[in-house]
């Protein structure tokens, strides 16, 4: 009898590590059903939006498939040899070793399979490698923990896009639209790495080293990315976008990133907010055409405080719609929204108005003003820069009065 | 009881807790030391417990029997060649002292590892009747050292060998010979792997013949000097900055394509009948201009195709210092190459640290004497 009772707890036991089991299995399952159906998953390598994001797609549909179902085989016939030749205390049948027929056949199969992958694989990487019919250049350069974008004056970008002097921005790289793009990725202190997965793979930014990488959109809109190669402290608020332009709205944005600049109205609160970034800011970031009060141009001078040497370039901040490395927009939710959801004809329009005064993200731009360091993890303790030689990564708590404050945003929103 | 083996380590043991305790006196009341050597003198007084509990493994004289059986009674194996290295330890501590520290420490590594060895083998020698035993029980414990430090100085000495070589081969030969010594090394590699039968034997004493000859060759050509060529540049030290003007004569007759200076060059500047011209990854053709990037190291290859030795010079703005008394001192801000004759190539690598609208004239790269050899930098 007591026999009998131990062997039903043990099959109810069995039953229930069964049935625990098969929650687990049916729990993951459901979550990566769930996740499967993200439509609109900004960072999503199998929505490509151009023509490279197109390519690696071709090809890993197809290896996927042949994957899965090889998968779906192997496991199978794992499956059913457990199942069938399972323990019944039956004799161990005869071992032998080495059956020349099943072990080639078993070689040929999976070569054959992998050659096949091969074969487009190779041409597509020769393909995305392809540099000879660049129309238009870029130097991306990463740093702790931001994306530097330069548009050099030179060869096609003047004679095609009107780039006549260089264009330096922070956060969201802008190409026109259906355009072959070659950026040269690099870094100015750890590895990065650049990936906007709608657009194209990923490529490591190394410093000393100049990596080129692709992009082309085919359709007007935001292009989400971020940094993927741990780069220290802030890594995970090292964001990128990639803006996409139809060519006419791409002119217009040029044309307005070459505007003088304009020197705040004398008595506004803009202009006293000028020379407090005089005071205050522009030792890291430079705004082009600044002038200092004896008349001489304001150069900044990163190199002498941040260890990257750079800080991101201020001249038009509000044309684009995110900052600190695209981690917190400049937009507020209704107005981000208005330009991110729009419609791809209407979008060149939305983002090229910038940031007004009224769709301004007061919250988190003042934040950051007000304590940086606070907001995104930054080694910027002015007391514990020794082993920097007194360089700072990341912008440091500069102590502001809400005054300043409050100036510095009205110079700010003019900056673009 | 106190037997003979355990009078050394509690005798040890005593002497690391007073050293501790001299530790501490001497630091100030400093307690990392003295916690280590205190745990050194645990574990040693420790050891002289289990020596004095088994008294030494020695054999009861009534117990006849084990006189000449019992591990203790065995006679260790006559040749040990760890007095003689323990000796020539000394004797480079001594030198080395005097000479030069490097010697010393070499002294000093070496002592400690012959004592080592030493004291495992005398104690392994005594560790059962059975000699083969012993030897066995002695690889347990100096094998996960020997076997990784021995490797490595093997590894050192000849990659330090092959290098002596290459430093001494002339440009020309240097890849030949190492053609033809891969080809043989293959050969054999692929001889021994297909004929199952060869011995250990024969393959260790091909190896030993091949490891011994290298590190003749390369101690005997370590010992001849480097190339002439090598030694003219060191001599002439052609990585020094010099003057950039016209007047400037140093050239670099060696100019080599250096793989240093070839890996991630930003910009390669060509001059070519009288003219400047650049080529960059990413951009398609000859540039007359050129964007470099602002606070980075970007390093300019530099390759004369004209006939003449002739430099490039690469300026990016001025620094003005006031000498006191309204008098003012600017220096041109320049990097340049040595001379280099038709067909050379030399780099340099240059951190500019201001944009180019810092400056009223721009930033450029030029060739001293050439008028209209130029090219315009960018820097954003
Ligand atoms: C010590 C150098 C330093 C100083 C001084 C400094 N900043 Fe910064 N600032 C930085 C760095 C570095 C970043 C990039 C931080 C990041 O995103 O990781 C930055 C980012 C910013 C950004 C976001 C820009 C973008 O496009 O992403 C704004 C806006 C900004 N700073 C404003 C200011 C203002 C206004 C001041 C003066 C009150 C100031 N900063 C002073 C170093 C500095
Ligand atoms: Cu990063």
């Amino acid at each position: 009898m007591k026999k009998m009772i131990d062997q039903f707890g043990e099959s109810m036991k069995t039953a229930r590590r069964w049935r625990n089991a098969s929650k687990a299995a049916i729990a993951v399952s459901a979550l990566s059903f769930v996740a499967s159906c993200g439509r609109d998953a900004p960072q999503d390598t199998w929505q490509p939006a151009g023509p490279n994001a197109e390519r690696i797609d071709n090809l890993q549909r197809p290896v996927f498939y042949v994957a899965g179902v090889v998968g779906v085989i192997v496991f199978a016939a794992v499956a059913w040899s457990m199942y069938r030749y399972r323990d019944r205390g039956q004799a161990i049948p005869e071992q032998t070793h080495g059956k020349p027929a099943v072990e080639i056949v078993l070689t040929v199969i999976p070569v054959l399979i992998l050659l096949g992958v091969a074969i487009p694989t190779a041409s597509t990487i020769f393909k995305l490698a392809e540099t000879s019919d660049t129309e238009m250049t870029i130097n991306v350069t990463g740093q702790q923990w931001w994306w530097e974008y330069d548009y050099p004056a030179v060869g096609s970008n003047i004679e095609q896009y009107g780039i006549t002097a260089p264009i330096v921005t922070a956060g969201q790289l802008v190409i026109p639209e259906n355009t072959k793009v070659l950026l040269r990725v690099t870094s100015r202190d750890v590895i990065h790495s650049y990936w906007i997965p709608k657009l194209n793979g990923k490529k490591d930014s190394v410093p000393g080293r100049v990596h080129l990488l692709r992009m082309e959109g085919s359709k007007p809109g935001i292009y989400a990315g971020q940094c993927t190669e741990f780069c220290g402290l802030s890594h995970a608020y090292m964001r990128m976008e990639a803006v996409v332009l139809s060519r006419a709205d791409y002119d217009k944005w040029v044309a307005n990133q070459l505007e003088e600049y304009t020197v705040p109205e004398i008595g506004t609160d803009a202009a006293a907010g000028e020379s407090v970034f005089i005071q205050q800011c522009s030792r890291c970031h430079q705004v082009n055409g600044l002038k200092n009060s004896d008349g001489s141009l304001n150069i900044a001078a990163p190199e002498q405080n941040l260890v990257s040497g750079a800080a991101p370039n201020l001249t038009n901040l509000m044309t684009r719609n995110t900052f600190a490395g695209a981690s917190w927009d400049l937009l507020t939710p209704e107005c981000r929204d208005n330009v991110w959801n729009a419609s791809s004809a209407d979008f060149g329009e939305r983002y090229l108005a910038g940031v007004s005064t009224e769709c301004l993200n007061q919250k988190d731009l003042r934040e950051w003003l007000r304590n940086a360091p606070a907001k995104k993890p930054m080694y910027a303790d002015p007391t514990k820069l020794a082993s920097t030689g007194g360089l700072y990564r990341g912008m440091p708590d500069l102590g502001l009065t809400e005054d300043q404050i409050n100036v510095i945003v009205a110079y700010l929103l003019e900056r673009k | 009881m106190i037997t003979t083996s355990s009078k050394l380590f509690y005798g040890l043991g005593a002497v690391s807790i007073a050293g501790s305790i001299v530790w501490i006196i001497a630091h100030d009341g400093g307690a990392l030391g003295a916690v280590a050597l205190v745990f050194i003198a645990i574990a040693l007084i420790f050891l002289g417990g289990i020596a004095s509990y088994v008294r030494d493994g020695h054999v009861l004289s009534t117990d006849t029997e084990q006189h000449d059986s019992a591990p203790a009674a065995q006679r260790g194996p006559s040749h040990s060649w760890f007095p003689l290295g323990t000796a020539l330890a000394l004797g480079m501590l001594v030198v080395g002292l005097v000479t030069s520290p490097g010697i010393f420490k070499v002294g000093v590594a070496l002592l400690l590892a012959m004592l080592g060895e030493w004291l495992i083998q005398n104690w392994s020698d005594r560790a059962s009747s059975d000699p083969s035993y012993n030897e066995r029980v002695r690889g347990w414990v100096v094998h996960p050292l020997e076997i990784p430090v021995g490797g490595a100085l093997l590894l050192g000495a000849i990659v330090l060998s092959f290098s002596r070589i290459f430093l001494a081969l002339s440009v020309e030969a240097g890849p030949i010979v190492f053609a033809i010594l891969g080809a043989l090394v293959l050969f054999f590699g692929s001889m021994l792997s297909i004929r199952r039968g060869t011995s250990t034997r024969v393959v260790g004493a091909v190896c030993g013949v091949a490891l011994l000859a290298l590190s003749v060759v390369g101690v005997a050509l370590a010992l001849n000097g480097e190339r002439e060529g090598l030694t003219i540049a060191a001599e002439e030290d052609h990585f020094a900055h010099r003057a950039c003007g016209e007047e400037a004569e140093e050239s670099d007759e060696d100019a080599v394509r250096a793989v240093s200076a070839k890996s991630s060059v930003a910009a390669t500047v060509t001059l070519k009948d009288g003219v400047l011209y650049a080529e960059m990854d990413g951009y398609s053709g000859p540039l007359t201009s050129i964007s470099l990037q602002r606070a980075w190291n970007s390093s300019i290859l530099f390759l004369n195709e004209d006939e003449g030795e002739h430099r490039m010079v690469v300026t990016y703005g001025k620094v003005v210092e006031s000498l006191g008394g309204g008098v003012e001192r600017e220096t041109l801000l320049q990097a340049c190459t040595s001379l280099v004759a038709k067909g050379g190539q030399q780099g340099v690598v240059v951190n500019i640290p201001k944009p180019s609208i810092s400056s009223t004239e721009g930033f450029s790269i030029t060739v001293p004497g050439l008028e209209g050899a130029s090219i315009e930098v960018m820097v954003p």
